[in-house]
């Protein structure tokens, strides 16, 4: 049990400037190895989405506003719905950076988010199911999700924006060990 | 008919005519007129105010035609819905319209329970349930069993989910565990929010009285069902409650209107979690609960409760029991950073988290159930520098986690149950046929020590 006896260290480190950089570790791939990346396509993908919605969006509520005769109204949406926009497209770019993962020996590591960061590890044996989906956008951009499923309904376990070859071959590996390392539930 | 067999003491073998193993089994006759009585009585009470409109002779005639109707619907789903073992697989037909023909493999199951409601015990019936692990719909019900067909069945069962011969007599049990029901009704109602309802509906009570105010009882209505819900029903249920221990896994018998005989096999609870309410820390009891994968959706209420009320080392003890090889009570805690009272530490085979200033809540994963581990940091945390662990567990009653963390100190608590996981995920772990799995693992581990690299590692580099 090595945690017990190293916890008053660490409470005077925090307390100092350096309050990002013992995150940064924590949040780091597994000894000996590092996070592969995903792909930008990824960001393009999010970036068309987010853009298309936020189009619909301003566009409906403005045709809306200008019928219920609201002219300023309707400015001050379509300009909020562009302010959305360029958030979520600049944020679409730090999302696709923020996503990793990293096969280890035994399990499957897995980091993402922007707001709330996440590292997440998922034991090979556990793995019940392991698929790859690609909607029409997805394989526009040749990008697919690779899905691991646990008998834990909380976890969301995936690795989104792929290449596609990269998504099939990872979704085989992953397959294979889920097999070798089973150990029922 | 003996007053209660298979409560007691074991039945003595039956004849080779009644052999459970070999043949199709169906429910008793008596469910038909059952049904027949449930279907007119439903009917009657709910459509009967209508046609009484139209004369009473309408009532009869329509009551007649559909008790006719559900006799000729009743008769042949009876006679078609069988089930019958074939090896270690149980074969269920069911549906007269739509029929459908489920082969369940029993090492697959997770739990085994045995229900009687007021109404079966009169006629000496019983209901086997067997849960696997698909969720709500997966659970196989054989409803109106004969009482001792039912319990041969669930020998039969658990004999082959234990990799046994169906042959194999029931597995010997030791007590555990009897609830004195002084016990139970004391820790019931010494509880905040019983006290409080009671001591609210004695004065309202007394304020109908004194002022002969009738809007007093709105308020009564929803305090009475609530007490209902939380202090009768929890009363009624575990009655004459029950715990023992066999190698077929945990007994638990319980109930007084709807008696309860619960199985739950070894390796089959994926967490537990420890609940002292505030003045039930006073008493020095507490209450038990575990996740099981089998018992998904409504029924995780039901059954989720391996012990009702319990001192609290009793509580401990069966914790032990259930994941053996392992001491709850001496993982060594970690304190949190903030001033509440939680902790959480990890040893070699146990995760366990402490929470809750008012009622306490230790929450106990075994590092082979752990499903996938999370650290996750939110805007407010991250400012903060503090991370939160979780440990996730198929659903139940047990969230495990570790909040609250130096970001350092939550990097360590993950790496040292992704560690302790990979050394406890062995092959020889796992759950099903676990009578001749036994076995199979002591060679296993044999083998390991010879070797002395008890490490899991199968080719599996990474393709770079």
């Amino acid at each position: 049990m090595e945690t017990s006896e190293s916890t008053p260290e660490t409470e005077s480190e925090a307390g100092s400037t350096s309050v990002g950089r013992p995150l940064d570790a924590a949040f780091a791939a597994p000894e000996g190895s590092s996070w592969r990346r995903i792909p930008p396509a990824l960001a393009w993908y999010r970036r068309l989405v987010t853009t298309a919605a936020c189009l619909v969006a301003g566009a409906g509520g403005c045709v809306l506003l200008l019928l219920w005769d609201r002219p300023l109204w309707a400015g001050v949406w379509v300009g909020l719905a562009l302010v959305v926009a360029a958030l979520m497209w600049f944020l679409a770019g730090l999302f696709q950076r923020s996503w990793g993962y990293t096969e280890a020996s035994a399990e499957l590591y897995l980091t993402y988010g922007v707001l709330v960061r996440q590292l997440v590890v998922v034991p090979y044996g556990r793995m019940q199911v392991v698929d790859v989906t690609t909607d029409l956008l997805e394989q526009a951009l040749g990008i697919a999700t690779v899905r691991m499923r646990t008998a834990a309904s909380t976890a969301d376990a995936r690795v989104v924006g792929l290449p596609l070859a990269d998504a099939v071959q990872l979704r085989d590996r992953l397959a294979a060990r889920s097999e070798s390392f089973s150990t029922g539930l | 008919m003996p007053a209660r067999p298979g409560w007691g003491p074991p039945l003595p073998p039956p004849p080779p005519r009644d052999d459970i193993i070999t043949g199709v089994f169906r429910a008793h006759w008596m469910i038909i007129p059952l049904q027949i009585i449930a279907v007119t009585l439903v009917f009657v009470a709910l459509i009967g105010p209508i046609l009484v409109m139209f004369g009473f002779a309408w009532l009869v005639f329509m009551a007649v035609a559909v008790l006719f109707g559900t006799f000729a619907y009743a008769l042949p789903s009876w006679w078609y819905g069988t089930f019958g073992l074939r090896e270690d697989h149980l074969l269920v037909h069911t549906g007269l319209v739509l029929r459908s023909a489920r082969e369940i493999p029993l090492s697959r199951l997770q739990a085994v329970d045995v229900v009687q409601p007021l109404l079966m015990q009169v006629f000496g019936m019983a209901e086997l349930r067997i849960e696997l692990a698909g969720g709500d719909g997966s659970a196989i019900r054989l409803r109106c069993l004969p009482k001792n067909v039912a319990e041969r069945m669930r020998a039969a069962v658990l004999a082959h989910a234990a990799g046994l011969p169906g042959r194999a007599p029931q597995a010997p049990e030791w007590p555990f565990y009897r609830l004195p029901f002084p016990l139970l009704l004391g820790a019931l109602t010494f509880r905040v929010p019983i006290l409080v309802s009671f001591i609210l509906l004695l004065m309202m009570a007394t304020a109908f009285v004194v002022f002969l105010e009738p809007g007093v009882l709105g308020a009564v209505v929803p305090l009475a069902l609530g007490l209902l819900r939380y202090y009768w029903g929890p009363l009624a249920r575990y009655t004459d409650f029950y715990a023992s221990l066999s190698s077929d896994g945990l007994r638990l018998r319980y109930g007084m209107f709807q008696r309860r005989m619960q199985t739950v096999p070894p390796g089959r609870v994926q967490a537990v979690r420890i609940v002292e309410p505030m003045l039930w820390r006073a008493l020095g009891v507490a209450r038990v609960e575990a996740t099981v994968a089998g018992y998904a959706g409504a029924r995780q209420g039901d059954s989720a409760d391996l012990l009702p009320v319990a001192p609290r080392s009793t509580a401990f003890t069966l914790v032990n029991e259930v994941f053996p090889e392992s001491e709850a009570a001496v993982v060594p805690l970690v304190a949190d950073r903030t001033r509440s009272a939680g902790a959480a530490g990890v040893d070699e085979r146990l995760f366990v988290s402490v929470r809750g200033v008012f009622c306490r809540v230790t929450e106990i994963v075994p590092v082979e159930r752990i499903q996938t581990l999370r650290l996750s940091a939110g805007p407010i945390a991250r400012l903060r520098g503090r991370v939160t662990v979780d440990v996730d567990t198929p659903p139940g009653p047990v969230s495990a986690r570790a909040t609250d963390r130096e970001a350092a100190e939550g990097r360590r608590f993950l790496d040292a149950l992704t560690e302790a996981g990979r050394r406890a995920r062995v092959p020889s772990a796992g759950t099903e046929r676990w009578a001749t799995r036994a076995t199979m693992h002591a060679e296993s581990t044999q083998r390991e020590h010879r070797v002395e690299e008890p490490e899991v590692s199968p080719d599996d580099t990474p393709g770079k």
